[in-house]
């Protein structure tokens, strides 16, 4: 969920450029300056993937690039860190890929 | 690109930034290579660049003062980069910096290097700790401050620390609903009086965690202390989760309760320097339970057992923002002199006016260390089946088996077991292992050591080695 830009209680701020992504092929609301995490959670996705050995969920846990639990595919391409890598109109996001 | 300069700093946050700022006013040329997109490290994190700057005026002048000293310098920004090895250079006694960012991959040649790589969340493992939803308190302020979204609806805090306070206050103004805040550390008051001289004078960061308590006090947010989060439940994301109240060695000693209803998790405990070029380089290392855990070992000039290389802020110990500043000032001041800007006399006055100061900040952070310790108790959270190893999925039994086989220090653990090997290369759970190890094997943190780095110390594109094993070191764009 994103939070409003004129919450009282918050600095206020202005998000980049309305563009649109897709995720898992369905066109979606990001704004620049959005890492493709975020605009994973504004959609309410907080699993991005599952091991390829155990089978279990993975998503974002250390938020700054250590951890590589939320990994992605992104424009055809996998293993790619949603906490690190901006959106760019068009891109396409893909969640849960097997591998 | 092949490049030779002065002085080389790595990490761009508070040290970097200072020492930066510090060794170019001596007329040194610096290089300050950062892996973040806009300089200032998490502690001067700034907002994406296409959000509205202007609307930034709640932003702190200091912070502001601080990054424009760094624009208005000659000192040569790399962001988006990564030095992903240090090796011996050519000539003796220089150094040989592994670039990779959207200039192409690179190589830095200097004779100095600082190095401020920062510090990221520890963790403590418990069952479903690995589900999403369980978030750091780094990522959750990232979230929350940076990106300005939400990493959910109900959320549920777990650690210790001001950190901790911090994020909950923020969630809060943000317009989450904070369920409950569980304080590992419990009767805080008492505890702190022996601690009062160390902490007078710091009225700054006194008041600022005052702020964030009225928050926290206003909106009633149940605030338990002496209690953790004990265990995560849900199926692909976290919707449940167990608290109990521990005792001073951080074991549960209460019945579980269950929160329902949730769908975040944030953990704060405290934070573990990011050390893992040093380790590449083969630098010394010693145990500072206090500092967060191996850390570089250093002299007065900050310099490490390697000639040249010196080691800054939170990265090379864990000692707060002030801290950072200070050391980062000083190996400015000791690359000076050794690049032979400045006499020894001169860089060895300046020093020792820092030391003071240095002492003071250093007392508050090791305060702060023995009031929010995280107590070996709490690694008994985990069971069998828990993962330790996220990126290997080497769970708690496969360490235990390990251990059984004789598994003397981490790096036998991770021989035999696997962990560590995976993308973030132990990061997250190197320290668990640790701390397992030495609790199976009666042995100290410091007997059981710290893994080994290998470069490159982040995955990389293999076309990127290739390009230097070719010769041409130039053209590849980053993914």
């Amino acid at each position: 969920m994103r939070i409003p830009e004129n919450t009282s209680a918050m600095s206020p701020f202005q998000r980049g450029n309305r563009i649109e992504v897709l995720v898992n092929g369905r066109s979606v609301e990001a704004f620049e300056g959005e890492l493709v995490s975020t605009v994973l959670h504004a959609e309410g996705i907080s699993t991005f993937g599952h091991k390829a050995t155990t089978g279990r969920a993975s998503g974002l846990y250390c938020g700054m690039g250590v951890c590589y639990e939320c990994l992605v595919t992104i424009n055809g391409e996998n293993n790619i860190r949603a906490c690190q890598t901006f959106v760019e109109s068009n891109m396409s996001i893909q969640t849960s890929v097997e591998l | 690109m092949n490049k030779n300069v002065e002085l080389v700093i790595v990490g761009a946050g508070p040290a970097g930034i200072e020492a930066a700022i510090t060794a170019s006013e001596f007329g040194i040329e610096v290089s300050l290579v950062d892996l973040a997109p806009r300089p200032g490290g998490q502690y001067f994190q700034q907002p994406p660049e296409a959000f509205q700057e202007d609307a930034y005026v709640g932003s702190k002048p200091r912070e502001r003062q601080f990054l424009q000293r760094l624009s208005s310098s000659k000192i040569e920004l790399r962001s988006n980069t990564l030095v992903w090895g240090i090796f011996e250079g050519s000539k003796p006694g220089s150094w040989c910096l592994k670039l990779h960012g959207p200039l192409a991959p690179a190589q830095l040649n200097a004779r100095a290097v600082i190095l401020a790589p920062g510090a990221y969340d520890c963790a403590i493992p418990f069952p479903g700790w690995d589900l999403p939803g369980v978030i750091t308190a780094g990522a959750a302020l990232r979230m929350v401050k940076n990106q300005r979204v939400l990493p959910g609806k109900r959320v549920l805090l777990s650690g210790t620390g001001p950190l901790q306070m911090q994020t909950a206050a923020y969630l809060l103004q943000a317009g989450a609903e904070v369920v409950t805040v569980c304080e590992n550390a419990r009767s805080l008051l008492l505890r702190g009086v022996p601690h009062l001289p160390s902490v007078w004078g710091q009225w700054e960061k006194l008041k600022e965690g005052f702020d964030f308590l009225k928050v926290l006090v206003q909106a009633r947010v149940p605030y338990r202390m002496g209690w953790a989060v004990t265990a995560a439940h849900g199926k692909d994301r976290v919707t449940q989760a167990r608290i109990q109240k521990i005792d001073n060695t951080g074991f549960p000693i209460s019945q579980p309760e269950i929160i329902e209803d949730i769908d975040v998790v944030v953990l704060g405990y405290g934070l573990t320097p990011s050390t893992e070029l040093f380790r590449q380089l083969g630098c010394e290392m010693e145990f500072s339970r206090l500092g967060g855990g191996f850390v570089p070992q250093r002299n007065q000039r900050m310099q490490t057992s390697c000639a040249g290389i010196y080691g800054v802020g939170d990265g090379a110990r864990i000692g707060g923002v002030e801290t950072a500043i200070i050391e980062g000032r000083i190996a400015g001041y000791a690359s000076a002199a050794q690049l032979g800007h400045l006499s020894k006399e001169a860089a060895d006055k300046l020093i020792s006016r820092q030391k003071p100061a240095l002492c003071r900040q250093m007392r508050f952070a090791k305060t702060l260390a023995k009031l929010f310790p995280v107590p070996a108790g709490m690694f008994s959270f985990a069971d069998q089946d828990t993962v330790i190893c996220r990126c290997e999925q080497v769970t708690l039994g496969e360490v235990k088996r390990a251990i059984s086989f004789g598994a003397q220090t981490v790096t036998d653990v991770k021989n035999i077991a696997r962990m560590g090997m995976g993308n973030c290369q132990s990061r997250t759970c190197g320290t668990i292992v640790a701390h397992i190890l030495a609790a199976e094997t009666g042995k100290t943190r410091e007997d059981v050591h710290c893994l080994n780095i290998r470069p490159p110390i982040h995955p990389l594109p293999l076309i990127v080695i290739e390009e230097f094993d070719n010769g041409s070191v130039k053209g590849v764009e980053r993914q």
